[in-house]
């Protein structure tokens, strides 16, 4: 199995000087088995190279798997901009944690209203498909076995452990870590008292989570904060390089790939930030490599 | 009046070495007056890296104020909104202006779906810490802010209208007439040739290279040319190409200008991200 990153940034695309080489496009990740078998994990603005390239490779109608983490902006901006859509025959297959496969469907039509952009998804060629993912509850997409993972995120997201050929790998993007704040479906503006029952479920959560884990070669972790700047935003759901380290030891990931960087992260911080982990990673033997837009990892043998 | 690009890029924010030196984000435009009085005309990506200069000044104590013009809501005007900083901060007083994007939706209702849990943790304008002023605008009128005078003026963009701005300070005036299609390119409606009279800068809608128009058609965006025949037709004294192709590499652009140029008679520059400008 085969993964290429098409856009490692969170929040929004940052062009410029300062993310030349790490990339400034949103998350967007594909993954392929050696039989050819494709799928695409999250739609955010990195999707348009994706599709440019999918589109030149093989200019004639194809169906395409998206599972989405969730439906923030950042994950699903590029679908409109994906150019097989708009060759006629295409079929896009999209998953989701939503409450329905028809709210999916109202949600991601949203996003092409005519306020929004000028072709509504009810006049693009390719022809949409809405599923609801549960998590737990696993599924076979071609040559992929795929078991939806909840993770701690404003109005919930999933990640996905993708089982194919003989090999596995993990996204686990978009997540908070499991301690001081369990996201439920409210603004936050701080993080809020924990109730018994949340530490229940946020334990609960993480537990599932490492279990999942168990064994995979590689897992792709949102990454978005440093420690400092996680400990102003705690309430934002998203983690720190440390925080997922100590998950994929405790799961037994043989390596862990940094993702979902801040915009704000430079080029040279990013440097850092990929320096710095890598060391603190080979101290506890996990390999830590740091995702850039354009880089390609082959997913090796179950880790034992 | 000075003028700083901080996105001027169409349709999707592009990164990457091939455009660094006009910009990859997308459309926002600042104005700032001689007495320092600070306009924003749409929230592209551009409106981002803004927020981080403004947050090193008054908008980060609470006490800073801005004017925001929209020319619509197709995302890759609005798209930095839920990124701009000075949301944040409580006691900025921003206002965004703009007209009903089509009847029946109002402006407030589509920033509001913009920000719906679905897409959004921040869950809805309420929870802005500043809190926003949603003012809609009735094209053809004029608007008067503080240290400008605008007079907006309804443009059509495929299948819908945006709204362009004329706006006047410190004796100077730019005009904004961003995505925006004529029905023909050599026949500009008569409300942009009224709102780019005598313009000392023209920004214009320049998403498709002359010889690529015939193909995207319809899509709502212009030429090269098109902003040419308004400058020379209006009587503006500078044209600058605005709303530039994602897949317009910087060399792409570079040839566009000197195409264009050649059959102009009004200067031709092509707006870039950068430094601020004098009018």
């Amino acid at each position: 199995m085969q993964i290429t990153f098409w856009g490692v940034r969170g929040s929004y695309p940052v062009p410029g000087a300062a993310t030349v080489r790490y990339g400034g496009q949103t998350s967007c990740v594909e993954t392929s088995t050696a039989s050819g078998d494709t799928l695409i994990v999250d739609a955010g603005t990195g999707m348009r190279a994706l599709g440019n390239k999918l589109f030149r490779e093989a200019p004639a109608p194809e169906h395409y798997h998206v599972l989405l983490s969730h439906v923030h902006w950042d994950h699903i901006q590029g679908l409109p901009f994906f150019s097989p859509a708009y060759i006629p025959g295409t079929k896009i297959s999209v998953y989701a944690l939503l409450t329905a496969a028809d709210e999916l469907h109202q949600v991601i039509g949203g996003i092409t209203r005519h306020e929004f952009f000028p072709m509504p998804l009810e006049a693009v060629p390719a022809q949409f498909e809405f599923h609801q993912v549960e998590p737990g509850v696993e599924l076979d997409i071609g040559g992929f076995h795929v078991t939806p993972i909840a993770l701690n995120h404003p109005f919930g997201s999933v990640g996905y452990r993708i089982d194919g050929d003989g090999s596995s790998w993990a996204y686990v993007s978009d997540t908070a870590p499991f301690t001081e704040v369990l996201h439920k479906q409210h603004f936050l503006s701080g993080p809020e008292p924990l109730s018994a029952d949340d530490r229940v479920a946020l334990a609960a959560m993480r537990d599932a989570l490492v279990r999942r884990l168990a064994g995979v070669d590689t897992a792709v972790y949102d990454t978005h904060f440093l420690p400092d700047e996680y400990a102003r935003f705690p309430h934002y759901g998203h983690s720190t390089p440390d925080q997922a380290i100590e998950i994929c030891l405790e799961a037994g990931v043989r390596r862990l790939v940094l993702y979902h960087h801040a915009p704000t992260h430079s080029d040279e911080q990013m440097d850092r930030i990929a320096a710095e982990y890598l060391a603190r990673g080979a101290i506890h033997n996990i390999e830590v490599l740091t995702s850039f837009e354009g880089m390609t990892l082959e997913v090796g043998p179950e880790a034992t | 009046m000075k003028i700083r690009f901080w996105g001027v890029r169409g349709s999707f924010a592009m990164s990457g070495r091939e455009f660094l030196r006009y910009g990859g984000n997308t459309t926002s435009v600042e104005l700032v007056t001689d007495a320092g009085k600070r306009l924003l005309i749409d929230l592209g990506t551009g409106a981002t890296e803004l927020a981080k200069e403004l947050m090193t000044g008054e908008f980060c104590k609470g006490q800073g104020a801005l004017p925001i013009l929209l020319s619509h809501t197709h995302l890759d005007h609005i798209q930095g909104l839920p990124f701009f900083s000075p949301f944040f901060i409580k006691g900025n007083q921003i206002r965004i202006l703009g007209a009903a994007p089509l009847s029946g939706i109002s402006l407030e209702a589509t920033l509001q779906n913009q920000l719906s849990p679905h897409y959004s943790p921040l869950n809805g304008l309420e929870n802005l810490a500043a809190g926003v002023k949603i003012e809609t605008i009735i094209p053809g009128t004029t608007v008067t802010l503080p240290g400008f005078e605008v007079l907006t003026g309804a443009v059509p963009h495929g299948s819908m209208w945006t709204t362009a701005y004329r706006i006047t300070a410190d004796g100077k005036t730019v005009t904004f007439l961003s995505d925006v299609e004529y029905p023909a390119i050599d026949e500009p409606i008569p409300a942009a040739l009224v709102l780019a009279h005598e313009a000392d800068l023209l920004i214009h809608d320049a998403m498709y290279a002359d010889d690529d128009y015939e193909r995207s058609k319809g899509w709502g965006h212009s030429p090269a040319r098109a902003g040419v025949v308004v400058a020379e037709r209006a009587g503006a004294k500078k044209l600058a190409l605005f709303h530039h192709n994602p897949d317009a590499t910087d060399d792409m652009i570079d040839a566009v200008v000197e195409r264009t140029a050649a059959r102009s008679a009004v200067p031709v520059i092509a707006a870039a991200e950068g430094n601020y400008l004098d009018i």
